[in-house]
């Protein structure tokens, strides 16, 4: 009978005491299997030695890389601000690093995603280290990290952001800004107009009859009507201008940089505009008309909030002389006065 | 005062550690980046968590935060954050070294964020005998309430962070960066242990 | 026969840390000051023949120390002890009468080593 014990004693002590070609035999084996390239330059940046990573991912293969500087292994690296940065490492002994974010890549290698990514080489991490020998010899081992996944899936994701950010702005109908957004622009452009003392024009519309109209045509027709007037005065309007839903049939205006005298002028287009145009419905013809208010920032006002009632109020005042027609805040006021 | 805090041999003890790998880094940074560094003396104030993130949310004009983890030996980490205001950051490339087409705005904040962050966490670790490592620094999105978002949403528990205030003018640069070192309450026990190992010695 | 010397750092720590570093038999006359100010005020007043001097203190700072020993003609050596350790200042202080600069923190055989070099062990 053999004695178990004995021999797992001996097999652990086997086991443990590695002698130092196994463990360099491990470590070498570790770094060729790794998924993560490893390069390392002596303090010249020729090249010491290299992994299996980079030999199987480089195509250009050069006979013999080893001891050839690392700028002419690699040609497309940038070499006055990658030896600088290399010095830095070498200088002040400290790690440095080099993300995707920053620079897509810096060695052109091919990565396994080639289909469904956009970009022709491997995105990558990579870090530079301080490696200092026996012999005091300064080394630099360079680490490249194959990020084409997530890069490419920040890219999917920043994508669908900007798009989430698109829709939250938007109204679905429209097409235009929806009141929230256009409520945050008019607040911006309140407080850019105050502090650099500059000009700002509000213009308040309202679709005439747009109830009877609903109920006349049905809604469908409203929410055509809806969208036709949105484009004929979106045509209107200049880049700076901010258009948007303010309610049902109530849009909004916000002009900068324009004088109540140019604000005017562009709701009486507005207005004339929709008046002289015809819209289609089922082979019917529809012919809607707008009121306008209009209103320019004067420094009087608390907030923003007042330019909108301000604007409101001439809305409320060319619906009461008669619709279709352009009332400005102040011909509001003197008309009371009147 | 809870055990998180330092007591006020361990603060003398860490501040004169602190001046000691600072003076030792701008020494360094000054060879590097070949010009002279003017070094005041950093002030370290021990924070509590709440008080920073209304601190930082209430500085309005910062322009960018890098973040940095270090890692060393006996359970000593944490997270350096660097901060910059828009008027700082001008002229980076230029001290560097580099020339400014070679590398964009973000780069040049990260790159020197990595090489003060470094520098001068490699010279304290040496101090009191360990050895740091380091994540890759990281750009805190551009959003005004970035930074009491990350704070708050980052992975560890702290409760104390140490504010380095870090104050480098550079001849013929203009820079200027603060420098908070988050370090989570494990890690400031640890700390606490090590400054009174060195306190013992004396 | 030990010199009276003054230790001028405001760490308690760095303080102690010159007075390890001393030989045995100055350790038992010596005074410290925590900053610029009230190092002056001891100068001033008492023979202090060795100063131990700290760069960097709020208030009246090293710097400021050897200009006021300048200016009131104080014949004392200074040991400038610092962890601004840039060439500039090391002869800045030399060029403000300072024996010599010693890099913080400060070794004990270093330091001997210094005061030997000027004759004073």
């Amino acid at each position: 009978m053999f004695d178990l014990n004995a021999l797992l004693t001996q097999k652990c002590s086997t086991e443990s005491t590695l002698t130092e070609s196994m463990l360099k035999q491990i470590n070498c084996q570790i770094a060729n299997q790794l998924n993560t390239g490893v390069l390392v330059v002596d303090a010249g940046f020729n090249i010491v030695l290299w992994n299996r990573f980079l030999q199987v991912h480089t195509d250009n293969i050069v006979d013999n890389i080893i001891g050839q500087s690392i700028f002419s292994a690699f040609p497309e690296l940038p070499e006055r601000w990658l030896s600088r940065k290399l010095t830095s490492v070498l200088q002040l002994n400290t790690p440095s690093f080099c993300s995707w974010e920053q620079r897509h890549h810096l060695f052109e290698l091919p990565h396994t995603r080639p289909i469904t990514t956009d970009s022709e080489f491997m995105a990558q991490n990579c870090t530079f280290l301080p490696i200092i020998i026996e012999n005091n010899s300064k080394h630099i081992c360079i680490l490249i990290e194959d990020v084409t996944d997530v890069c490419h899936y920040q890219g999917q994701l920043q994508k669908a952001l900007d798009e989430v950010a698109q829709l939250s702005r938007i109204d679905g109908l429209t097409q235009i800004y929806n009141r929230r957004h256009w409520q945050e622009s008019l607040a911006q452009e309140y407080a850019k107009a105050r502090r650099h003392d500059k000009k700002l024009s509000l213009i308040m519309l309202d679709l005439d009859y747009f109830k009877l109209l609903n109920d006349n045509y049905g809604h469908q027709c409203g929410d055509m009507v809806l969208i036709e007037v949105s484009a004929l005065i979106s045509s209107l309007l200049r880049v700076e201008d901010l258009f948007g839903r303010y309610g049902g049939e109530e849009f909004a205006i916000i002009l900068p940089e324009t004088n109540l005298a140019g604000a005017k002028e562009l709701a009486q287009r507005i207005c004339d505009k929709i008046a002289t145009t015809l819209l289609n419905y089922n082979a019917e013809i529809i012919k809607v008309t707008v009121s306008l208010g209009v209103t320019q920032l004067n420094g009087a006002e608390a907030n923003y909030e007042e330019l909108i009632t301000k604007a409101d109020e001439a809305l409320y005042q060319a619906k009461a002389l008669g619709r279709n027609q352009v009332c400005s805040a102040i011909c509001a006021k003197t008309l009371v006065i009147d | 005062m809870s055990e998180f805090h330092l007591t006020e041999d361990q603060q003398d003890c860490l501040q004169e550690l602190i001046n000691i790998a600072m003076g030792q880094a701008s020494d360094q940074l000054a060879r590097y980046l070949d010009t002279f560094v003017y070094l005041k003396v950093p002030s370290i104030e021990s924070v509590a968590a709440v008080e920073l993130i209304q601190t930082l949310s209430q500085q309005q004009n910062t322009m960018a935060v890098v973040s940095q983890g270090f890692f060393g030996y006996e359970g000593i980490r944490g997270e350096a954050l660097l901060m910059y205001q828009e008027e700082d950051s001008g002229r980076i490339a230029d001290l560097l070294g580099y020339e400014p087409d070679e590398l964009s705005q973000d780069e040049q904040l990260i790159d020197i964020s990595s090489i003060l962050t470094t520098t001068f966490l490699n010279v304290f670790a040496g101090q009191i005998d360990n050895q740091m490592s380091y994540n890759a620094p990281k750009l805190l999105p551009s959003i005004q309430n970035s930074i009491s978002e990350h704070l708050q949403q980052m992975t560890f528990n702290w409760d104390l962070a140490l504010k380095v205030n870090i104050n480098y003018q550079v001849t013929d640069y203009s820079f200027n960066c603060n420098m908070i070192l988050l370090i989570p309450e494990t890690a400031i026990i640890n700390i606490k242990n090590v400054l009174d190992r060195i306190l013992a010695e004396f | 026969m030990s010199p009276s010397v003054l230790i001028c750092d405001d760490s308690n720590m760095a303080r102690k840390q010159v007075l390890r570093s001393l030989p045995e038999q100055w350790r038992t006359s010596v005074q410290t000051a925590s900053n610029g100010a009230e190092a002056l005020t001891i100068l001033r007043d008492n023979s202090v023949e060795v100063l131990f001097l700290d760069l960097t203190m709020p208030g009246i700072d090293g710097i400021g120390v050897l200009q006021g020993i300048q200016k009131l003609n104080l014949n004392c050596s200074v040991f400038v002890i610092s962890a601004d350790i840039q060439p500039e200042m090391q002869s800045k202080v030399k060029a403000l009468g300072a024996k010599e600069f010693i890099r913080k923190p400060v070794k004990s055989d270093i330091l001997i080593t210094h005061l030997q070099q000027h004759g004073l062990l």
